[in-house]
C-alpha cells in the first residue's frame, strides 16, 4: 500500500513537471492546450521522460481484436503525447478464458500499472474489477455496450464498436433491390449480437427486409445454422461481429458461396476473406481513436470523468469485387464511389 | 508482489470450492460429473440476478448453493433414476444449464459497482474494514473456504459421510448394510454441486459479472487441482483430502500467474500452464496413469 501512495506522489509531481515545462514552452493557458495541443507541441513537452506501464488485456485472438490492439498501440504515438521511449507494454491474451482473464487483470493491478487496457468486454469487465481498489483508469475498446457492462462509472472510458444497423440495411437494400430475407446466426451468449439482432430486427421492416434469424450456443453449431439458412433459401446473410460465428466465417463462404448466397459482412476482415460488402467498422481506427484517448489520460492532459465512452461516427463502406462479381452483383455508383476495395492482398 | 501473491491466493481458494465439489464426485464417488461446468455459471447467474435486484449480498450464498444442489438433483436423478450413463447425465445437466443460466440471467450480466458485494457490505466491513479491498477479499475467501472444509470434514465422519465415502470406494457394503446406493450418489451430486455453484457465486461477486461461458473447462481444472493435491500428499496420510484440494488449487492459479507475470507469448499460455502441471506431478513422484487409477 505504501507503493501506492509513492506512486500516487510520483505521479502527481510527473503532472507538476509536466506542466511546467509546458508552460515554459511559451504559449499563455498552456494546461488547456495540452488536452488539444497537436503534435508539435506535446511532443517537445510532455513526451520527454515521463514513462508509464500499460497493461493491455486482449479477451482472445481474433483479426479484428488483433487489429484493435495494434491500432491501440498506433493510437498511443499518433497522439504525440508519448513515444514508444515513454511506453512499458504489458500486453497479455486470456485465449477466451474468463479465469485467466481475471488473473492477467489482478496482476496488472499488483504490478501498479498506470493504466489498464481491456480489448473485448471480458476482458474490460476483468480489468475495471481488478482496478476497483487502486482507481487506476481502465480504458476499454471494441465494447458493444458499455452501459449495459456497467463500464460507465468510476476511473473508466473508452470506444465501443457498435454496428451501424441502419447503414447495413441500406446498403443491402442497394445492392440487392429485389432481396426479402435476410439470415443471420448469432451466438445467444453474446450480449453485442443479441442487441445487434434486436437492432436488426426493429429496423428491418423500414428497409421492407424480414430477418431469419438463429441463434446458436457454440462454434460447432454454426455451420448447420448456415445450412438451415440456406435451406430456408434466403437472400443474402448478414454477419454480425459474433466471435463464435467471425470464427468460423470462412466454412459459412464455402456453403453460401455453392448455394450462390451473398454474405455481408460487419467490418473489413470479414469482407477481405469473402464477404460482398459491409457497411462497418475498421477495427484498427477504433484502436486508433482508442490509442489517443489513452495517451490524454496516461499524460494527464484529461480524465476519464471527462471523457464519456466514444462510438465510430463515421462507417466505412467495404466491397470484395471478386465476391460481387461471383454473385452477379452490380454496385451502384452512389456507392462504388465511396466504397474501399478490400480484398486478400 | 505481495499484491499479486494476495489476489493469487484469492483465486486459488474461491475455486478450490469447485475442487471440493469434484473431489467429492470424482474422488468419493468415482463420478466423472461434466454438470460442474454448467452448475459453476449457474451460481453466478442466480447471484448476478440477485444483485442486480438489490438482494442481501450473504443471501446470495445461499440461493447459489440451493440452485447448485438442485442441479445435482438433476444430474443424479438422470443417472440413477433414468439409467443414463454417468459421462452422459453430467452432459445432459451441462447442456440444459447453458440455456437455463442465460434464461436466469438474460444475457451476460455486470453487478454495478455501487451495489455492496460480501465484500463490501456492511458485516464484512465492520469485520475487516481495516483491510484493502485486496486483502478483504482474500480475508472472505479464506473464511468461507475454511468453514466449508470444515463443514466435509465433520460431515465425512457422520454415518451418512461415511457411506457416501463406501458407495466410490466399497459399493457392496453400501448394498449390504441395506442403504440404497443410488440416493447415496445424489446426495453425493448435489452437495458436489452446491458447491461448486457458491464457487461460481463468489466469482460473481469478485468480477461484478457473469458470462454464459464462464463454466468451460472447470471441470478439467478441478480433476487437475483434486489430481495435484492429492499427489502431492499421497505420502502424508495426516493430511486430509479437502486440505491437499485447497492446495492443488492454490498451485494451479500460481501456476498460471507464473505463466502470465513471465509474459510468455500469448498462444502459449495454456502450454506452458500443462508443462508446469506435468512437473508438479512428476516433482511428487507419481505418473498420471497411476493416480487416475489409485
Amino acid at each position: 500500500m505504501k507503493n501506492n501512495t509513492f506512486k500516487k506522489l510520483l505521479t502527481a509531481a510527473l503532472a507538476l513537471t509536466m506542466t511546467a515545462s509546458l508552460a515554459a514552452c511559451g504559449s499563455t493557458g498552456a494546461a488547456s492546450s495540452a488536452a488539444s495541443a497537436g503534435a508539435s507541441a506535446a511532443a517537445s513537452g510532455a513526451a520527454s521522460d515521463a514513462h508509464y506501464t500499460i497493461g493491455l488485456a486482449q479477451y482472445g485472438e481474433h483479426a479484428s481484436l488483433d487489429n484493435c490492439r495494434e491500432g491501440f498501440l498506433q493510437g498511443l504515438t499518433d497522439s504525440g503525447l508519448l513515444t514508444a521511449d515513454n511506453i512499458t507494454l504489458d500486453y497479455q491474451n486470456a485465449q477466451f478464458d474468463d479465469s485467466i482473464d481475471t488473473q492477467i487483470a489482478q496482476s496488472f493491478s499488483a504490478e501498479n500499472c498506470d493504466l489498464m487496457v481491456g480489448i473485448a468486454t471480458p476482458s474490460a469487465i476483468a480489468c475495471y474489477a481488478a482496478a476497483e481498489d487502486k482507481n487506476i483508469p481502465v480504458i476499454f475498446t471494441a465494447v458493444t455496450d458499455p452501459e449495459a457492462a456497467n463500464l460507465t462509472a468510476g476511473n473508466c472510458t473508452g470506444t465501443s464498436d457498435k454496428l451501424p444497423v441502419e447503414a447495413q440495411l441500406d446498403l443491402i437494400r442497394q445492392m440487392q433491390p429485389d432481396a426479402k430475407t435476410i439470415g443471420i446466426i448469432y451466438t445467444t451468449s453474446e450480449p453485442n449480437s443479441v442487441s445487434a439482432i434486436a437492432e436488426y430486427k426493429e429496423k428491418a421492416g423500414d428497409y421492407g427486409f424480414t430477418i431469419d434469424e438463429i441463434g446458436v450456443t457454440a462454434q460447432s453449431e454454426v455451420t448447420q445454422a448456415a445450412d438451415k439458412l440456406i435451406a430456408d433459401k434466403v437472400d443474402c446473410l448478414s454477419n454480425l461481429t459474433d466471435n463464435n460465428v467471425v470464427g468460423v466465417l470462412s466454412s459459412i463462404l464455402e456453403k453460401t458461396n455453392e448455394a450462390g448466397i451473398p454474405v455481408y459482412g460487419s467490418e473489413v476482415e470479414q469482407v477481405k476473406i469473402g464477404c460482398v460488402a459491409a457497411a462497418g467498422i475498421d477495427y484498427y481506427q477504433l484502436g486508433i481513436q482508442t490509442g489517443i484517448m489513452a495517451a490524454k489520460i496516461l499524460t494527464g492532459a484529461t480524465t476519464c470523468d471527462d471523457t464519456p465512452f466514444e462510438t465510430i461516427s463515421e462507417y466505412g463502406i467495404y466491397v470484395n469485387s471478386e465476391a460481387l462479381a461471383a454473385m452477379n452483383i452490380t454496385v451502384p455508383d452512389e456507392i462504388a464511389a465511396k466504397a474501399i476495395e478490400s480484398t486478400e492482398a | 508482489m505481495l499484491d499479486l501473491i494476495v489476489s493469487t491466493l484469492t483465486q486459488g481458494l474461491i475455486y478450490a470450492l469447485i475442487s471440493f465439489g469434484v473431489y467429492i464426485t470424482y474422488t468419493i464417488l468415482d463420478f466423472p460429473d461434466l454438470g460442474v461446468d454448467g452448475s459453476f455459471p449457474l451460481g453466478a447467474a442466480v447471484t448476478a440476478v440477485m444483485l442486480v435486484a438489490g438482494a442481501n449480498p450473504y443471501l446470495t450464498l445461499l440461493a447459489a448453493i440451493a440452485a447448485g444442489a438442485l442441479s445435482g438433483l438433476a444430474t443424479g436423478i438422470i443417472h440413477v433414476k433414468l439409467h443414463v450413463r454417468n459421462l452422459l447425465a453430467g452432459i445432459i445437466t451441462q447442456t440444459a444449464l447453458f440455456s437455463i443460466n442465460l434464461q436466469i440471467a438474460g444475457s451476460n450480466l455486470t453487478v454495478d459497482r455501487s451495489s455492496d458485494t460480501i465484500f463490501t457490505a456492511a458485516p464484512t466491513m465492520a469485520l475487516f474494514g481495516g483491510l484493502s479491498l485486496l486483502a478483504r477479499k482474500l480475508a472472505v475467501t479464506l473464511v468461507v473456504v475454511v468453514v466449508v472444509k470444515l463443514v466435509l470434514d465433520a460431515y465425512f465422519r457422520t454415518k451418512s459421510g461415511l457411506l457416501l465415502r463406501a458407495v466410490g470406494d466399497n459399493s457392496t457394503l453400501v448394498t449390504t448394510l441395506a442403504k440404497n446406493m443410488g440416493n447415496m450418489k445424489i446426495l453425493g451430486l448435489m452437495i458436489s454441486n452446491a458447491l461448486v455453484a457458491l464457487a461460481g457465486c463468489i466469482v460473481c461477486h469478485e468480477q461484478r459479472s457473469f458470462s454464459a461461458t464462464m463454466g468451460t473447462g472447470q471441470l478439467v481444472f478441478g480433476l487437475a487441482t483434486v489430481i495435484i493435491g492429492i499427489t502431492l500428499f499421497r505420502r502424508l496420510s495426516f493430511v486430509k483430502g479437502t486440505t491437499a484440494v485447497i492446495v492443488g488449487s492454490v498451485l494451479y492459479k500460481a501456476c498460471i500467474q507464473v505463466a502470465i507475470s513471465v509474459g510468455l507469448p500469448a498462444n502459449l499460455l495454456k502450454l506452458i500452464t500443462a508443462a508446469l502441471f506435468l512437473l508438479v506431478l512428476v516433482c511428487s513422484g507419481r505418473k498420471g496413469e497411476e493416480i487416475i487409477h489409485a
